[in-house]
């Protein structure tokens, strides 16, 4: 191979770039300042662009920012079931100019993937609040009402195949405890997330979901679904009209929540300015008239909370995954 | 890509003036991404794939500004089309969608996949290698069924998959800047003067049954939820080689395999809108991110959309016509433009180009894993060429791949295991059958030429 000293000096160059550009992008260095903050803020988002965790995440930072002089920056680290945006945080700069939403998969990832991060490995500071699983039919299924599915359930174990996310997920782990607390079989169908489900169910592939109220509230209008029952403590106020599970006499309170998150180690007084400003946030009430708009429950929680709220539901949710075999990582 | 950055920028405008600017950019993106496959073969879009196949090679002849007509022609005409039949008939290709259930995502995906063996130019072994490779690649990361991670080499770098975004990258850019630096040639040596390059409009004229083709072609697939442009316009690609009198010299830069590909993946954006609107299904990454703005707006799109909202309606359908017009005025006068920045003198170009494809793949997902998957797939796309085995079958691979395997075992799954499924479905049994009758066509009529390993 013969090169001229151009084209010599082009390859040069190009290395160059392509290591220097890779090695400021790897970097992502942030010198703490005070007083605090005095930087923008970035908020970590680890779904991609437009999904719940997306639009949530975006009112959060819209209204914080009203509190601050600096801005919040909102970047979406997607993959690994949302583990990598989580590791992003746990990984960053404990300066608290990163900030992180994230929801109920960080507990199931922590058994499944062994290269998750661990509830320990980050610092919750605020709950956003619960986004309640539900259980959709199809019309023409015939079923009217949760006691009807549970009995058709019973007489022919399996036969209903209900649509949910990969093992593990929020609308699987839902269903998984259908079954345990209606004591019932179903044929579980994996679906790679919330719009390939709600597609199935419409196309008649399978005949039930567990999926949030909202992803099919619109079909349940227009006749095309029956949502049975939310799996929450209290009725959802997109659909007033349906019962939880508790009134129906199934005790199951199942589903995905958000919460705020800094990596662990952030100064004292950083981590209090972020946490009253998230909490004073959260509890604005024009953030939470744009965010039930958007149809998020909002109900806030101080870290300390969130801490017991977040372990209570690991405690919960463990047996659940011991007993379909996702413990594979750690073990308690 | 392109709507998902662009996103958050429309977050402050109203709910009508968010619809009208994003449905121009997911219009005018699918064009873009033609742009960038034909100039320096780095597909923008998914539906882009097979546009540089045809479209790059009529670069490297000096016929970059030509090749930019017919890809602007034809895509403005199939974008046309998709959203006529969007307006007009919706419901009703809504209805045929819905039939897609699981074993016909399977069945089409093998189709996909037989259409690609057989478009691939070259040996047909070495096609079949390729996308072997690239069925491997999309089997990386979290599986489905059982979320148990595979082929990670025991890091989280590679736990997410390879996304396609970076590979293309890699693949089709770097790679070119590599043998670009190798070859020592200036794009200015290859590039004529700009006059008389542009297509007669008899030239234009003559491609109208494949624009059609590729038009209805596009915005039927584009509307079966998931299977998105890509399996458009490998079909269509491989539907105009198999009519097209001059078969053999596919891959040298035949206009009819530009212009039927840039039609399909237009008229997909007509297709992908009819699930979403008809349904409240976003049937692609790109509807997906759309929805997500809708939502953000308080605008659930779902089976009352049309009763309750129909001035949204009609904004979709006027904001989708009018940035087809723009996008067609603006591209026209823009394509000697365009055609001038290859006149930038290599070494500045290779490290433009270089510099684009290190953003590209690092903003996807604003990891820097991708950035080095990237890197690693331009190192194995130059390698791939210099064994002159074709990349186009990787990328499509990585495309089918994780569809093919996801609704096949979904599919058993649903059926407790019976392959009976597949036959038993009229639309998956017709699938079958084109592909089986696509794989054994050629050795029926010639027994001899399958074994010939170099053609």
């Amino acid at each position: 191979m013969h090169f001229t000293s151009r084209f010599r000096g082009s390859v040069a160059i190009m290395v160059l770039t392509v290591t220097t550009l890779t090695m400021i992008l790897g970097a992502c260095d942030r010198q703490a300042e005070e007083p605090f903050p005095s930087n923008p803020i970035t908020l970590v988002v680890n779904w991609p662009a437009g999904g719940g965790m997306d639009r949530i995440g975006r009112v959060i930072a819209e209204y914080a920012r009203r509190r601050l002089d600096v801005p919040i920056a909102v970047i979406n680290v997607s993959g690994a079931g949302g583990a990598s945006g989580v590791r992003h945080v746990a990984d960053s700069d404990p300066d608290g100019y990163t900030v992180g939403i994230l929801g109920a998969s960080l507990v199931a990832s922590q058994y499944i993937n062994p290269n998750a991060n661990a509830i320990d490995d980050i610092d919750l500071i605020a709950l956003v609040g619960p986004d309640p699983a539900a259980l959709e039919v199809r019309s023409d299924s015939g079923i009217n009402s949760l006691a009807e599915y549970v009995q058709r359930a019973q007489s022919n174990p399996r036969s209903i195949k209900n649509g949910n996310d990969a093992p593990g997920g929020v609308s699987h782990i839902a269903a998984t405890l259908l079954e345990r607390s209606a004591n019932i079989e179903l044929t579980l169908v994996p679906y790679r997330g919330y719009a390939p489900t709600v597609a199935a169910i419409l196309s008649g592939e399978i005949q039930s979901s567990t999926l949030p109220v909202h992803q099919l509230i619109e079909q349940h209008k227009a006749g095309e679904v029956n949502i049975l029952g939310v799996m929450s403590e209290e009725r959802h106020f997109m659909a007033p009209d349906i019962p939880t599970f508790k009134e129906q006499g199934i005790d199951l309170v199942a589903g995905d929540w958000r919460a705020i998150f800094l990596p662990n180690g952030v100064p004292d007084d950083h981590r209090a300015f972020l946490e009253a400003l998230f909490l004073e946030t959260l509890n604005d009430p024009d953030f939470q008239a744009a965010a039930e708009q958007l149809s998020f429950f909002i109900t806030p929680m101080t870290a300390a909370d969130t801490k017991r709220f977040v372990e209570a539901f690991d405690q919960e949710l463990y047996p659940v995954l011991l007993e379909a075999g996702l413990v594979r990582a750690r073990h308690k | 890509m392109a709507l998902a950055i662009l996103l958050p920028v429309t977050y402050a405008m109203s709910p009508i003036a968010a619809m009208v600017f994003l449905m121009a950019v997911f219009s005018a993106s699918v064009f873009g991404g033609s742009i960038s496959a034909i100039l320096i073969n780095i597909p923008g879009t998914p539906g882009a794939i097979v546009t540089q196949l045809e479209g790059y090679a009529m670069t490297c002849r000096g016929k970059a500004s030509e090749a930019l007509t017919y890809s602007l022609f034809s895509s403005t005409i199939g974008g046309i089309i998709g959203l006529i039949i969007l307006m007009l008939v919706a419901p009703i290709v809504a209805g045929a969608a819905m039939q897609f259930r699981s074993p016909e995502f399977t069945m089409a995906t093998v189709f996909g996949l037989t259409m690609l063996a057989y478009s691939t130019p070259g040996s047909t072994f070495r096609g079949v290698l390729s996308g072997a490779v690239g069925l491997l690649c999309g089997m990386v990361g979290f599986d489905l069924v059982t979320d148990v991670s595979r082929f990670d080499f025991g890091t989280s770098a590679l736990q997410s998959g390879i996304e396609l975004v970076p590979l293309t990258v890699g693949l089709f850019g770097l790679a070119e800047v590599l043998r670009g630096v190798e070859n020592n040639t200036t794009q200015t040596d290859r590039t004529p003067p700009l006059k008389a390059l542009t297509p007669s409009f008899a030239q234009l004229k003559r491609l109208w049954k494949t624009i059609l083709r590729g038009s209805a072609l596009g915005a039927i697939v584009g509307a079966i939820p998931a299977a998105g442009s890509a399996i458009a316009v490998a079909v269509s690609y491989a539907q105009e080689k198999r009519l097209s009198k001059r078969a053999d010299e596919f891959g040298t830069g035949v206009p009819e395999g530009l212009a039927g590909p840039e039609a399909a993946n237009n008229a997909c954006v007509g297709g992908a809108l009819v699930p979403l609107m008809t349904l409240g299904i976003p049937g692609d990454t790109m509807t997906a991110v759309l929805m997500g703005a809708l939502l953000i707006h308080g605008l659930r799109p779902g089976p009352l959309l049309f009763t309750e909202r129909p001035d949204f309606v009609a904004t979709v359908y006027v904001a989708l016509f009018l940035a087809l017009l723009l996008t067609f005025v603006l591209g026209f006068l823009l394509i000697r433009h365009f055609v001038r920045l290859m006149r930038t003198p290599s070494h500045i170009l290779l490290i433009i180009i270089a510099l684009l494809c290190v953003v590209g793949a690092f903003a996807i997902r604003n990891n820097v894993t991708d950035v080095y998957i990237m890197i690693a797939f331009g190192v194995i796309g130059y390698v791939m060429n210099k064994l002159e085995i074709p990349v186009a079958p990787l990328a499509f691979g990585l495309i089918l791949g994780p569809i093919l395997e996801e609704n096949l075992r979904r599919s058993l799954i649903i059926s407790d295991g019976s392959w009976m499924v597949f036959i038993e479905r009229p639309i998956a049994l017709t699938m079958l059958l084109l592909s089986l009758g696509a794989l054994f066509y050629p050795f029926l009529r010639n027994p001899g030429k399958l074994l010939s390993i170099n053609q």
